[in-house]
C-alpha cells in the first residue's frame, strides 16, 4: 500500500483498523485481530486519556535547536511545564551537553480568533521564535481550534519559510480527530516527512581519494537507524547500542533527542529498525518507499527472548547470524547467572500489566522467565503489531487481554477479580492503582533501564525491591477511597463496551 | 485579539475549573470535550504544581465524552447525556459538574440542558461553561465558582455575623494553596472570625454549600476571584472586599487590621494577637541573624511571579529581609486597569526602595529587562555587577539563573524542582518558611 504524503496523517482505527475496546481473553483477541472485527467498538462510558497533540509533543518536544509553537487556546500544550521545565532539557544534554530544553509558544487563541480567525498569531509566533532564538526549527502544531476554524498551517508555514532562517515544519494534530491516541506518532512523523527529510548537506573536500569514498560507503551500509521513544531512557539506548555494536553494527537513534538534521543523516543508513509497532510503521514504510530503505518492525527488545529474536533478525538483514548467535548465547548466559539470586523471591507471583500493548506483551516475557504468572494484560490499542510480540509468551491462552487506553475504571474491577501480587503499569492512573495495595513497578521511565540484558536484569531487580517493603502502597490502600462504586467492582468490567 | 504568549505559566479555562474541582473532596467533574483535554490538563497542573497528582478522581479517572469527528459533526449533547448517565452509575461523588471544552463550545452543545434532564431524578448534576478560548486558569476559577454560586449553592436562612469567605486563592496555580489557607484561616480564626476557605484543609463540598451564610467574602487578590465575589454579591448580596496576599509579619498585621476594622473586632483582642504573633515572629528572625550576619546573606533579587506572589514576596524581601529586589516581573495576561492597581502596591516600601517593575507574559523576556534596569558590563576595570543574586520566580527561571550564576527559589506557578504539601509562604508563618527556603538555598552548598 502506498502512503501518499498529505498535509495530515490518516487516523490509525482507519489506517490500521485499530481497537481501543476489547474485553477477553489472549486467544479471543488473537482471534478478532485476524478477523478485524475490532475497529469500531466504543464505550458508553469513558474516562480522559491522551489525544493527538499530548503525544506528538512527546516527540517533538524532545527534538534538539527547536521551537515548539501550540496553535491553539491556551490549555494545548500547557502538559509541556515538564520538559521545558528541567527534566526535559536533562534529557537532552545526555545527547548534547549544549542543548537547552524545550521552548514552546501558545499562540492564545481567545473569543474573537474563534469568529476571526488565528492565523496572524502563528504568524507573529513564528517570525517571533525565528528572531528571538535563531531555531534551527520551528514546529507549529495545531490543536482543536484551528481545525475547526479552518486555519490553514501549512499554508502559512510555506508563505512564511522564506522569511524566516529556520525551516517551519507544520503538524496538524486536533484531538477530536481519533480516539486511538497513538495516531499522534503518525502526526508528528507527517511533519518530519514533510520538512526534515532533505539532501545530506555533508562536507566535501575538494579533492577525495577513492578510498574514502568506498569507506564512507561502507560505514553506511552497516549503519542501523533505531527509533527510540519517549518512554525510553539513555541507558535503554546505550544497551542497544552496545548489542548491535558487538556485531560490527553502527547505530543512530531517532526521532527522540536527535538535532533536526539528523533526519536527513539518516537517510544514508542501511536499515531502519523499529522498537515498537505502535510507533513508527507510518514513517519506517515511507522511508522505504521514497528512498528504498529496508525497514525491519518485530518485537520490542524487552526480555531474553524478545531481545534475541530482535538482535537476530537485524542480524539477518546483514548476513551475521552466525556472529550474532555465538554473541547473544553469551549474553544469556550471563544474564541466567545475574538472575539467579532474584528468581526465588519472584517465582509464582501473580503480575498483572498495563500499558502500550506491545510494551506490556514484551515486559510479560521477563516476567515469565522469572517464573511469575502473567495474570492479565491491559493494552492501550490493538491492531497486529501485537502478533509477533504474542508468540513470545507461554500459556497465556485464557489470560484476560483487555484493550483500553487508561480506563482505571475498567482496570479496579478487573485488577479486583485477578488479585495479582504485583502490578507493572503505565503512568497517569496511579493515584487509583496504588490504593489496590500491591508493590507497583513502573512499566517505563526514562530514568530508568528496561531493554536489552541489563534491562531484564534492571527489571528483575528492581521487582525485588518493591516487593522488600510495600508498605507505602498498602498504608495508601488502608487509608484512602476509591472514586468507584463498591456495586460496580462485582459487575462485568467489560458492561460499557459498545461493540460497532 | 490575543498575543502569543511564550511558554506561559498557566494553562486553560478548563484546566483551572479542573484543577480548582480538584481541590473538592466529592466533586466529580464530567469533561466534555476531545479525549486529551482532561488528561493533557492534568500533566499540567500535575507537573506544574509541584506534583499535585490526581487525587480522589482526577488524572485519567476524570469521566470524559471523549468526542471525536463524529459528535463534531452531529452534535455531542447525546453523547454527553450518555456519559452522564453512566457517570452517575458508576463514580461515587456528591456534585457531578459538566465542564466543556473548546470544540463543543464551538458547534454549540448546550451542557445546560443536558445537565437539567437529569434533575428531576435528584440528582447532583451542574453544567458550568468553560470554554478555553475565553480565558486561562485563573479564569477558569472564576467560572466554576461562578457556576457553582449561581447554580448549586443554596440561599442561606441567616447569615452568620464575622464569618468570611476567602477567595483569589487559585488551587494549582498557586502550588501552595492549601497550607497558604490553612495560614489565613488560622490568622483570622485568631481574632475571633469564623473562616471558610471553601479549598482548606478538612474543608469538602458541604463548606461550599454554606458559604452563602457568611457575611463578608476576602478577595486575597487584586486580580483573581474577583468575579466570583460579584457573582456572591449578586446573588446572595455577601459584600466583598479586596486585600493584598500577605507575606510575612508586615503585611499580615496591615490585613489583619483591616479587616478587624471591617467586622468590628475588639481592638484589645486585636492587639493581643498581633503582639504574640510579632513575639513568636522575631523569635524565629533572632534565631537567624546570626548567619544572616556572619555570612552576609543580604541579596540583590529578581522576581518573577503571578499577580498575587509578585507585588507581595517583593515587598517582604525589600521590607522585612532588607533584601534589594532588583526587578519584578509579573507574568500574568492583565488589563491597563489592573497593572494599575498592582503598580501601586509597589509605592511605598519601608525601606524606600522604588523596584522597577514590568508585565509581560514572555519567558525570555525577563532577561531583557534585566539589562534595561543594570548598568551593562562593557569591560571596565571595576564593575558593579548584580552579585549576589537570587532569582525567585518558577522553574521556567532555571536557565535565566543558571545564567546569571544565581540560585533559584521556585515560587510561582510551574514549580517541578520540589514536591509541594502544606508548606505555605502566606501569613506570618509563610514569611518564616518563605525565608527558611531562602536562607537554604544560600547555605546549600555547606
Amino acid at each position: 500500500m502506498n502512503t501518499i504524503l498529505n498535509n495530515t496523517a490518516p487516523a490509525r482505527e482507519e489506517r490500521l483498523k485499530a481497537g481501543i475496546a476489547f474485553g477477553g481473553t489472549c486467544s479471543q483477541l488473537q482471534d478478532c485481530i485476524s478477523k478485524g472485527c475490532l475497529g469500531g467498538a466504543t464505550r458508553s462510558f469513558s474516562q480522559t486519556y491522551g489525544c493527538q497533540h499530548s503525544l506528538s509533543l512527546g516527540i517533538l518536544n524532545t527534538i534538539r535547536n527547536a521551537v515548539v509553537i501550540m496553535h491553539s487556546p491556551l490549555g494545548c500544550g500547557a502538559s509541556s511545564v515538564l520538559s521545558s521545565g528541567q527534566q526535559g532539557a536533562a534529557f537532552q544534554k545526555l545527547r548534547d551537553p549544549l542543548a537547552e530544553g524545550t521552548i514552546i509558544i501558545n499562540t492564545n487563541l481567545d473569543e474573537l480568533n474563534v469568529i476571526n480567525g488565528g492565523e496572524n498569531n502563528l504568524r507573529e509566533a513564528i517570525l517571533f521564535a525565528d528572531r528571538e532564538f535563531r531555531p534551527e526549527i520551528i514546529i507549529a502544531i495545531g490543536g482543536c481550534v484551528p481545525a475547526l476554524i479552518g486555519d490553514d498551517i501549512d499554508a502559512i508555514a510555506a508563505e512564511l519559510q522564506s522569511c524566516v532562517s529556520a525551516r517551519i515544519l507544520p503538524v496538524t494534530c486536533e484531538g477530536f480527530k481519533t480516539k486511538v491516541m497513538a495516531t499522534a506518532y503518525d502526526a508528528a512523523y507527517n511533519g518530519i516527512m514533510k520538512k526534515l527529510l532533505g539532501t545530506v548537506n555533508r562536507f566535501h573536500p575538494l579533492a577525495s581519494e577513492d578510498y574514502d569514498e568506498y569507506q564512507r560507503n561502507y560505514v553506511a551500509s552497516r549503519s542501523v537507524n533505531i527509533f527510540n521513544v519517549g518512554s525510553m531512557s539513555k541507558a535503554d539506548e546505550t544497551e542497544l547500542e552496545r548489542l548491535l555494536h558487538a556485531i560490527g553494527l553502527n547505530v543512530t537513534f531517532l526521532p527522540c533527542y536527535s538535532a533536526p538534521k539528523d533526519f536527513s543523516f539518516s537517510l544514508e543508513n542501511a536499515l531502519n529498525v523499529s522498537i515498537c509497532g505502535t510507533h513508527d510503521d507510518y514513517f519506517i514504510e515511507y522511508l522505504q518507499q521514497e528512498y528504498g530503505i529496508p525497514f525491519l518492525i518485530d518485537t520490542i527488545p524487552i526480555g531474553k527472548k524478545n531481545t534475541r529474536r530482535w538482535v537476530l533478525k537485524i542480524a539477518e538483514r546483514f548476513h551475521l547470524e552466525q556472529e550474532a548467535e555465538r554473541f547473544l548465547d553469551k549474553e544469556e548466559n550471563l544474564l541466567e547467572e545475574s538472575l539467579k539470586p532474584f528468581r526465588e523471591t519472584l517465582n509464582g507471583k501473580k503480575v498483572y500489566l498495563g500499558g502500550g500493548a506491545i510494551r506490556i506483551a514484551a515486559t510479560a516475557e521477563v516476567l515469565q522467565d522469572l517464573g511469575m504468572q502473567i495474570v492479565g494484560l491491559k493494552g492501550h490499542h490493538i491492531d497486529h503489531f501485537i502478533n509477533p510480540v504474542l508468540e513470545q509468551l507461554t500459556g497465556m491462552e485464557d489470560t484476560t487481554f483487555h484493550i483500553a487506553t487508561q480506563q482505571p475504571f475498567e482496570q479496579v474491577n478487573i485488577v479486583h477479580r485477578l488479585k495479582p501480587d504485583i502490578i507493572v503499569i503505565h503512568s497517569g492512573l496511579n493515584n487509583i492503582t496504588t490504593k489496590y495495595g500491591v508493590p507497583i513497578l513502573p512499566l517505563f521511565g526514562p530514568t530508568f533501564h528496561y531493554m536489552g540484558y541489563s534491562g531484564a536484569f534492571d527489571i528483575a531487580r528492581r521487582l525485588v525491591r518493591k516487593l522488600e517493603n510495600n508498605q507505602y502502597n498498602q498504608n495508601i490502600s488502608k487509608n484512602l477511597k476509591l472514586p468507584y462504586k463498591k456495586q460496580w467492582l462485582e459487575n462485568d468490567p467489560f458492561t460499557y463496551i459498545k461493540e460497532a | 485579539m490575543a498575543e502569543f504568549i511564550e511558554r506561559p505559566r498557566y494553562a486553560c479555562a478548563l484546566g483551572g475549573a479542573l484543577s480548582t474541582l480538584r481541590a473538592i473532596p466529592g466533586a466529580i467533574p464530567i469533561i466534555h470535550a476531545a479525549s486529551g483535554c482532561g488528561y493533557n490538563l492534568f500533566n499540567a497542573t500535575h507537573a506544574g504544581s509541584a506534583y499535585l497528582g490526581g487525587g480522589y478522581c482526577g488524572a485519567t479517572s476524570l469521566p470524559s465524552s471523549n468526542v471525536t469527528e463524529r459528535e463534531i459533526v452531529f452534535g455531542g449533547e447525546d453523547r454527553l447525556e450518555e456519559e452522564v448517565r453512566t457517570t452517575l452509575e458508576i463514580m461515587e461523588g456528591d456534585l457531578y459538574v459538566i465542564l466543556s471544552g473548546c470544540m463543543v463550545e464551538m458547534i454549540g452543545d448546550d451542557i445546560d440542558s443536558v445537565a437539567s434532564k437529569f434533575h428531576h431524578e435528584n440528582k447532583n448534576v451542574i453544567a458550568i461553561s468553560t470554554p478555553s478560548f475565553k480565558g486561562n486558569s485563573y479564569y477558569g476559577y472564576d467560572l466554576l465558582l461562578d457556576g457553582l454560586v449561581r447554580n448549586w449553592i443554596p440561599h442561606a436562612p441567616l447569615r452568620k455575623e464575622k464569618a468570611v469567605n476567602i477567595l483569589g486563592i487559585v488551587p494549582g496555580e498557586d502550588v501552595f494553596w492549601k497550607g497558604n489557607l490553612k495560614e489565613i484561616k488560622r490568622l483570622l480564626e485568631r481574632i475571633g472570625i469564623q473562616v471558610n476557605t471553601l479549598f482548606g484543609e478538612g474543608e469538602g463540598l458541604s463548606d461550599i454549600k454554606h458559604s452563602s451564610q457568611t457575611s463578608l467574602n476576602i478577595v486575597l487578590s487584586n486580580v483573581y476571584g474577583m468575579m466570583a465575589a460579584q457573582a456572591y454579591e449578586e446573588v446572595f448580596g455577601i459584600p466583598y472586599v479586596i486585600a493584598q496576599f500577605p507575606v510575612g509579619y508586615r503585611q499580615t498585621e496591615d490585613f489583619l487590621r483591616k479587616i478587624a476594622e471591617l467586622l468590628e473586632i475588639p481592638s484589645h483582642l486585636l492587639e493581643q494577637v498581633l503582639e504574640e504573633e510579632c513575639r513568636i515572629y522575631y523569635d524565629y528572625f533572632e534565631r537567624f541573624s546570626d548567619i544572616y550576619t556572619d555570612a552576609d546573606l543580604q541579596r540583590y533579587a529578581v522576581v518573577v511571579a503571578d499577580a498575587n506572589y509578585a507585588p507581595s514576596v517583593t515587598r517582604f524581601l525589600s521590607d522585612e529581609l532588607g533584601w534589594i529586589p532588583k526587578l519584578t516581573v509579573i507574568t500574568d495576561i492583565l488589563s491597563e486597569a489592573q497593572k494599575q492597581i498592582l503598580e501601586e502596591q509597589f509605592e511605598q516600601f519601608d525601606s524606600g526602595l522604588k523596584i522597577p517593575i514590568r508585565f509581560d507574559t514572555n519567558t525570555s523576556s525577563v532577561r531583557k529587562y534585566l539589562k534595561e534596569v543594570t548598568e551593562p558590563y562593557k569591560n571596565q576595570r571595576y564593575y558593579n555587577a548584580l552579585t549576589p543574586l537570587v532569582v525567585v520566580g518558577s522553574i521556567l527561571e532555571k536557565e535565566l539563573s543558571a545564567s546569571l550564576d544565581a540560585p533559584l527559589v521556585t515560587i510561582s506557578y510551574p514549580i517541578t524542582n520540589r514536591v509541594v504539601l502544606n508548606r505555605a509562604y502566606a501569613g506570618i508563618n509563610g514569611g518564616l518558611t518563605l525565608t527558611e527556603d531562602l536562607l537554604s538555598a544560600l547555605v546549600t552548598g555547606r
